[in-house]
């Protein structure tokens, strides 16, 4: 589902965040990444729908090439991937309802949705995408007056909406109470089990990675350290990933 | 001596030079008291026979500002994204930066001067010279008011696939309307002060009369026209202030 050959990122000016990275994703697979801040975690998950620019390497998609291909090629590659992110970003002052319709910006045309006009059929799929998550009644009140988990909520039924084939969450439970990770993890993982959806999240949370996870990946110093099921990763392997501190 | 102390006295004697330069003289200003104090005794009291005209006056001033305002504030829609460093390539971001910091550096009343020979007398090289001015400056205001946004839902639009209006639409437009409104209302503001003046360059409003009836020496007529200019410009900025504090 998701094939990346030899990654390599360059951050402007000059810090190499990636050193040609090569992992494959089989489809429905439940991916956690770990490693420290600063590993590469993060990069990874937004080269794959090309947020971040790779510097060399190949990414490709549900059989679509992401690198090297052109603007329109590369939007309808990026409707296919849910992306979550660890400060929800949502559009604050704007209706829950218009933020799941956004999933839908690359169904619509474009020039009625300009104007905030989306069709019946994508209201109502929204729509059952707020009631996925559990927040059908929310779907008139602003953005910014729900709690954290409720706007993660939120933002996972906006990525529910674009009816994609993957689903990227970048640290999606790193800004709530801990109480909450539980029910942000849970509501991923139904996701994963009930529709085959392929997941990858990154998560500093080792104890939830290990829970959450049918695969972990360890990040160090922008190289894999470590690939294998959450059985495999002994206390060697942690300190292995997270530094001799660990 | 620190280089501070040395500093402030070059710059200490650079505005001595300029005091000198422009003949700014303090006992001018007191011998010249008493003039002062006769232009107002003969302003008084204020002749009402003008106030007509000069309501009349106001309400083109008024006229000027507001069409001239949301006009600009239209057209420097557009101007303000490309010359926003985030969301447009370089290469076009850099001459339309350039574009706008080169005609902002003229003023409305130079502006006025040039449409008045350009289109002729009356309101309408006003109205332009507005446009002209609050174009540029709401354009800048707007450029760095895009530079400043979160550019988190930039990305989570950016990632469903949309396309470049979208995102812009989406992404931005619902982070900086607020601001926008009231950088608009602000311009408004300091229009209405600037068109007071524009009547002397024979743009139209009420500083038409104000210069007209100062030519006549009928101080009594010409200060009825300054208190309805101040009137004007108070009650229109209570209003937008008023406006202001509610959209931020």
């Amino acid at each position: 589902m998701i094939e990346v050959r030899g990654l390599r990122v360059v951050l402007p000016p000059d810090t190499v965040a990636l050193y040609g990275v090569d992992l494959v994703i089989e489809p429905g697979e439940r991916v956690v990444i770990i490693g420290r801040s600063g590993a590469g975690k993060t990069t990874f998950l937004r080269s794959i729908n090309r947020l971040v620019e790779p510097t060399s390497g190949t990414v490709r998609v549900a059989g679509h090439a992401v690198t090297g291909t052109d603007p329109a090629t590369l939007r309808q590659v990026r409707r296919q991937i849910g992306m979550i992110f660890q400060q929800f970003n949502l559009i604050r002052r704007t209706s829950v309802l218009t933020n799941v319709l956004t999933g839908r910006l690359a169904y619509v045309p474009v020039v009625p949705s300009l104007v905030g006009r989306f069709p019946a059929r994508d209201r109502a799929f929204a729509l059952e995408c707020l009631s996925q998550v559990g927040l059908a009644d929310f779907a008139e009140r602003r953005a910014d007056t729900l709690s954290g988990g409720e706007q993660q909520r939120v933002a996972i039924a906006r990525a529910l909406a674009q009816s994609p084939s993957v689903i990227l969450a970048d640290e999606p439970t790193a800004s709530l109470d801990p109480a909450l990770t539980g029910s942000i993890m849970g509501i991923l993982k139904r996701i994963n089990e009930e529709r085959g959806l392929t997941l990858v999240v990154s998560q500093h949370q080792l104890g939830t990675a290990l829970e959450f996870g049918t695969r972990i990946v360890g990040f160090r110093a922008g190289r894999i350290c470590f690939d294998g099921p959450p059985g495999k990763v002994t206390p060697a392997v942690a300190a292995e990933i997270y530094g001799e501190e660990a | 001596m620190t280089r501070w102390q040395a500093a402030g006295l070059v710059g200490l004697a650079a505005l001595a030079w300029t005091a000198w330069d422009t003949g700014a003289d303090p006992i001018r200003l007191l011998r010249g008291t008493p003039w002062m104090l006769d232009f107002i005794r003969r302003s008084v009291p204020p002749d009402l026979r003008v106030l007509r005209p000069a309501l009349e006056g106001a309400v083109k001033t008024l006229e000027i500002a507001l069409l001239g305002t949301a006009a600009a504030a239209a057209v420097a829609l557009p101007l303000g994204f490309l010359s926003a460093r985030n969301v447009t390539p370089p290469a076009v971001f850099y001459p339309a930066r350039a574009a706008l910091n080169f005609l902002r550096s003229i003023d409305t009343l130079v502006y006025a001067l040039l449409f008045v020979a350009a289109v002729g007398l009356g309101p309408f090289p006003g109205v332009l010279a507005v446009v002209a001015y609050t174009t540029t400056s709401l354009a800048k205001l707007y450029s760095e008011t895009i530079e400043g946004i979160d550019p988190g839902p930039v990305a989570a639009i950016t990632a469903t696939g949309a396309t470049r209006l979208q995102v812009l639409r989406f992404g931005v437009l619902p982070q900086v309307l607020p601001l926008f409104l009231s950088y608009i209302l602000y311009r408004l503001e300091s229009n209405i002060r600037a068109a007071t003046v524009l009547g002397f360059v024979g743009a139209g409003g009420i500083g038409f009369y104000l210069q007209t009836y100062l030519r006549m020496i009928d101080y009594p007529a010409a200060s009825t026209v300054l208190l309805v200019t101040i009137a004007m410009v108070m009650v229109v900025d209570f209003a937008s202030s008023r406006l202001r504090a509610r959209l931020v």
